[in-house]
This record gives C-alpha cells, sequence and structure tokens, in this order.
C-alpha cells in the first residue's frame, strides 16, 4: 500500500513547464488565426474590385447610349435640315421662274 | 372691382400664353403615315437637339456650319409623307396646322402653286423683334406631304451655306426673302 502511494504521488507531482512553453503556444494561437484574416481581406479587395468594375462597366455602357443617341439625333438633324432646304430649294426655284 | 381686374389679367395673360406657345403638329398630320408608302418623322427638340450638337465636329467646317445653325434652335419637326397615288390625304388634314398660323405672330412669306404639277408650298416665318424666330413649310403634291416646323432662331443664310453638303441642295436664301 505504501509502495502504491509512493508511486502516485510521483506520477501526479507538480512539475513547472520548460522554458520558453508560454510563448512558442502564443505564436501557435497567432499562426492559427492569419489564415481567416487573410481571407477577410481577399473577400473585402474582391467586393471593391467588383463594385469598380461595375461602375466602369455602367460608365462604358452610359457613354455608348449616349453616343448612339448623339450620333442618331444628329442624323436626324441632317435629314430634317436637307428636307427643309430641299423644298426651299423647290420654292427659289419657282419664284425666280416667275421673276424671269 | 378688384374682381374684375383681376379676371382682365388673367384674361390678358391668358391670351398672350396661348400667342407664345409653339405650333404643334396636329395628329391627323401624324395619322398619314399609316396611308404612305414611304414616310420619315423627324422630332429634335432640347436637350436632344443639344446633344446632336455636341456630336458635331467642331473642326469639321461643314458639321460646324450645322452646330452653328442648331445652335439657336428650340426644336425641329420634320413629317414627310409618300403616298401611292394622289388622294391619300385631303386639305383638311393641314387645316389644323394652318389654323395655328395666324397674324400678327405668324406670316406667310412665300406661296407657291404649280398647276403643272400639283405641287403647293407655302412658307410662313414668326417675327420677334425683327428677327426670324420660327419657320413651318407645308409641302403638298397629288403624292407627297411635307410639313416642317423650326422652333427658334433660323438664320436663313446659314441654311443656303450648308448647300452642297450632307446632301442639302444649295438654297438662295436672297429669294427667299422675296
Amino acid at each position: 500500500m505504501r509502495e502504491l502511494d509512493d508511486e502516485l504521488r510521483h506520477v501526479l507531482r507538480r512539475e513547472s513547464p520548460p522554458a520558453g512553453f508560454a510563448e512558442r503556444v502564443a505564436q501557435r494561437a497567432a499562426h492559427g488565426r492569419s489564415p481567416r484574416r487573410l481571407t477577410r481581406w481577399l473577400a473585402a479587395a474582391a467586393l471593391v474590385a467588383a463594385i469598380a468594375g461595375g461602375l466602369e462597366y455602367r460608365q462604358i455602357v452610359t457613354a455608348r447610349a449616349e453616343r448612339a443617341a448623339g450620333e442618331a439625333a444628329k442624323a436626324q438633324v441632317i435629314q430634317a435640315l436637307r428636307i427643309t432646304a430641299g423644298k426651299l430649294q423647290i420654292v427659289r426655284a419657282k419664284v425666280r421662274e416667275v421673276g424671269s | 372691382m378688384r374682381r374684375m381686374l383681376c379676371a382682365t389679367a388673367l384674361i390678358v395673360l391668358a391670351a398672350h400664353a396661348a400667342q407664345a406657345q409653339d405650333i404643334t403638329i396636329p395628329v391627323n398630320i401624324d395619322r398619314l403615315s399609316a396611308k404612305a408608302v414611304e414616310s420619315v418623322n423627324v422630332t429634335v427638340d432640347g436637350a436632344l437637339l443639344q446633344l446632336a450638337a455636341k456630336f458635331l465636329s467642331q473642326s469639321d467646317p461643314e458639321q460646324r456650319a450645322v452646330k452653328n445653325l442648331i445652335s439657336n434652335l428650340k426644336g425641329v419637326y420634320v413629317r414627310s409623307f409618300e403616298f401611292a397615288g394622289p388622294g391619300e390625304y385631303s386639305d383638311a388634314d393641314v387645316d389644323a396646322l394652318r389654323a395655328q398660323l395666324k397674324a400678327p405672330l405668324w406670316s406667310r412669306m412665300v406661296n407657291v402653286r404649280s398647276t403643272r404639277g400639283g405641287e403647293n408650298v407655302d412658307v410662313f416665318f414668326k417675327m420677334e423683334k425683327e428677327r426670324i424666330a420660327g419657320l413651318v413649310l407645308i409641302a403638298a403634291q397629288p403624292q407627297e406631304l411635307t410639313v416642317v416646323n423650326i422652333v427658334g432662331a433660323i438664320d436663313l443664310d446659314q441654311l443656303a451655306s450648308l448647300g452642297g453638303h450632307f446632301g442639302i441642295p444649295k438654297v438662295d436664301a436672297g429669294t427667299v426673302h422675296k
């Protein structure tokens, strides 16, 4: 019985942690968090890039639509002036005919 | 007495507003496109006119001339129809437009009637402070009808200067003024 007591006391004795044990634990804990942080940064960067890309695309589409509308309006104005000038030409010819 | 004065002022203002109102192309003219074999419908006003001016190059002399011409315009409206045969439209279709072109605001400067080709062209000008502030042209032929309404200060010399460019025939502005 005495032998068993001694053996238990020996196994369960208090022992100090080896030198640098606390630092090593803290370091491992820090390393364990880093991939999650990187993922967050990557997600944020992807979001910013997506927003910037979306804005750029919207600008391109708006500019393209504006150009198309502008060119169509320009063509319409020229067509209107062509018709007006053509009719005024008839008037001019008739007036000249009467005058001569 | 005060009520009477207010009513009179309102009547005067309403009459003035009606006089200042721009010409509108009647709906029955627009409806003619259904009967026409070919039709042109141009409606360019306000922001669209400014946009057109933006796309006319300042460095190109021809485009610059158009740009200058439209810079004082508020609207350009053209309806032109070509019909398969005569009798597809009547004078009554144009009457609603003619009814708007009344003196003293509007004056018919030119009226050309040709019995040979059945051509009938009327040119009306709206004068403001001795300047042309609007032009309406009605050109009627048995198989063709063209209505032009230009709102704003139109310079006929500038219009004439466009002749020979963009397929626009040469116009002698001086003769039209006669």
